[in-house]
């Protein structure tokens, strides 16, 4: 019970001592952060920022100043790897380690800050730049080559975008609104891309410091995914508790970078993942797999960083029994599917037959169906004898059919339900046309011949060709000769 | 592809128990030797097609050398190899095929199908209470054979 005690208040003393030294930092960045918060007010009113230091404070902050120290001095030593306190938290380099990962976050963000400020400025130059050239680095690093130059094929370049990229910013420099920049503009903005990318390369120091350590401060973890990953995964979230607390979801898309399109389908390749994407296990399984094997590793690299959180398993054993169950449950989804035996024959007569109904059905049965001729022909009038065929009742009766009492005058003209071939169709038409009293008024049967002139019969109609000057562009059964789109 | 053999019967026992235990199936029972040429030719097609018509059809092979078979030799009047008769539900089917013999087919088929065909027929007729089924294969295809009676 002493000892339990003791230990209770150790900790108080801890946290006192934390709490000194966190209030001497944070009364500086309290200061500076109410000042930060009164220029950005003045500033979001004028929207006339002119000085980059009032925008990013961090790296005069002291803050940066001696975490940055510790990790270059971190770097430099080898340190020892052996004497690790029982409790996580003790182990002065954890909370090195935790506050390299909070400084990374803030360094990100004051890069965003930076980012903005440059695009601003910029914008006035080559406002299509901020949408074709997504990633804030990137976009320094090309504002920076470019500068105030307003002939991109001077400028080169090479290895700092992707070529298609490049086709793309290089066309679309052509065809800008933009104007060249005035020269303290233009050096502010190239002072602005010079701190971005010291924050870069600053972040860039930080994790891999991290990353070295990562064997010790969360062996689970990298046993999975890997100490860079590892790294990475902390750093975004904001340390091995934040990482912890995450649903697995939310793990699985931490570091998702979203990519510039560029006329590229976006249909293709729109798997949910982030820096997990970069782990051995995701890159060696085939693409059909890709998405569930993200989820299963979002889902045990969560379960490992949990068990790094509370140190349950300093040895790394039950990160390396996960990796383990995700390798084989890969494995088990690339077996192919047990073959197939054949099937007995069914039972005779034991499955009634299916019989089908509905439109289709119906429509099928009418071109089969009695037609009303027919059903006329079936039915006799009483007292009168039909007519047949042969005459004298041999042959087949004609029923009802034309008879003078019938109501119903011969076939009443109802457009049949039976299908006939269009190309029939069409010449039945044309025949009824050109024998009925109706006819088009351009039609004619005169036909102007070159051996005799006008000619009441046509010759040509005998060779079944018809009048050359018959034209079918007037003809009623025609069709339609050219359709264009409109 | 065909794992299963087909049982082959040697004693009245066997063939006893297989006629009684075979329920609302179809019971095909060979009889014949397996050193005759027809005999290995019909086996064959009776191998590829009994998981076929495995659902409503159980078939056996009935080696006419042994001496206790010979009872039922005698009883079915079996002389040429190789037969078969057909059963259903413990009862003998008959089935008219042209020949002058009904109660049994005597020789091989043509091809599986048509012995797949036959079981069918048989099977439809005993389902609806029949004694005797008509043969739905066309006579080129059924063996033809003379019945010798007596050696007349």
């Amino acid at each position: 019970m002493a000892t339990l005690e003791d230990s209770f208040l150790a900790d108080l003393d801890d946290l006192s001592d934390n709490e000194a030294e966190l209030d001497e930092s944070d009364g500086d960045d309290a200061k500076k952060d109410e000042e930060d918060i009164d220029m950005d007010m003045a500033d979001l009113e004028t929207l006339n920022y002119d000085d980059l230091d009032s925008v990013s404070k961090l790296q005069k902050s002291q803050r940066y100043l001696d975490i940055m120290h510790k990790v270059e001095e971190a770097l430099g030593k080898e340190s020892d790897g052996t004497e690790k306190g029982t409790v996580l938290e003790d182990d002065p380099e954890y909370k090195l380690i935790v506050d390299c990962n909070q400084l990374s976050v803030d360094i990100e963000n004051e890069i965003a800050i930076v980012h903005n400020f440059i695009r601003d400025k910029y914008r006035l130059k080559f406002q299509e730049l901020e949408s074709l050239v997504n990633h804030p680095i990137d976009y320094a690093r090309v504002v920076k080559k470019i500068g105030n130059e307003t002939d991109l094929t001077l400028v080169d370049l090479e290895g700092l975008l992707p070529s298609a990229i490049i086709m793309v910013v290089s066309v679309t420099a052509l065809t800008t609104k933009g104007s060249p920049l005035p020269e303290d503009v233009l050096q502010k903005t190239l002072e602005a891309c010079d701190r971005a990318l010291d924050l870069d390369s600053a972040r860039k120091k930080v994790l891999d410091f991290v990353e070295s350590k990562m064997g010790s401060i969360a062996p689970n973890l990298s046993a999975i995914v890997g100490s860079a990953v590892a790294a990475k995964l902390m750093g975004t979230a904001g340390g091995l508790s934040a990482l912890a607390k995450m649903p697995a979801c939310n793990v699985q898309v931490l570091g998702h970078k979203r990519k510039n399109l560029a006329g590229f389908s976006s249909a293709t390749s729109q798997l949910r993942v982030g820096y997990l994407e970069q782990t051995e296990i995701f890159q060696s399984t085939p693409p059909a797999l890709k998405s569930r094997a993200g989820r299963i590793l979002a889902a045990k690299s969560t379960l490992a960083a949990r068990v790094d959180a509370t140190r349950g398993d300093p040895s790394g054993t039950n990160g390396k029994a996960l990796r383990e169950e995700i390798r084989k449950k890969i494995e088990k989804w690339q077996e192919p599917p047990p073959a197939r035996q054949p099937k007995p024959l069914p039972v005779p007569d034991s499955e009634p037959k299916k019989r089908r109904g509905g439109r289709r059905l119906r429509k099928m049965k009418e071109r089969y169906a009695v037609t009303d001729m027919r059903k006329l022909a079936n039915r006799m009038a009483f007292g009168t004898p039909e007519e047949s065929s042969l005459g004298d009742g041999l042959g087949e009766g004609y029923g009802m059919l034309g008879q003078a009492g019938s109501n119903r005058l011969r076939i009443s003209s109802v457009p049949s339900k039976l299908k006939i071939n269009p190309t029939i169709a069409k010449k039945l038409k044309e025949r009824n046309y050109a024998g009925g009293a109706t006819t088009s008024g351009l039609t004619s049967s005169l036909a102007f011949t070159p051996v005799q002139g006008i000619e009441l019969c046509n010759p040509q109609q005998a060779l079944g060709l018809g009048s050359g000057t018959q034209s079918t562009y007037f003809s009623e059964s025609g069709t339609f000769s050219k359709l264009k789109k409109i | 592809m065909e794992s299963v053999l087909l049982p082959t019967l040697t004693k009245k026992e066997e063939i006893d128990r297989i006629i009684n235990n075979t329920i609302d199936k179809v019971l095909v029972l060979r009889f014949g030797r397996t050193s005759d040429e027809n005999c290995l030719l019909l086996d064959d097609i009776l191998e590829k097609s009994a998981r076929d018509v495995s659902k409503f059809a159980t078939v056996a092979l009935v080696d006419v050398d042994s001496d206790q078979v010979q009872v039922y030799v005698n009883y079915f009047d079996i002389t040429l190899f190789p037969s078969t008769v057909f059963f259903f539900n413990a009862h003998h089917m008959k089935l008219d095929s042209g020949t002058a013999d009904h109660t049994k087919w005597v020789g091989k088929f043509h091809e599986k199908q048509d012995f797949i065909d036959v079981v069918e027929v048989i099977f439809r007729g005993a389902m609806k209470g029949k004694m005797i089924v008509h043969c739905p294969l066309p006579p080129e295809r059924i063996p033809k054979y003379q019945l010798l009676y007596k050696d007349v």
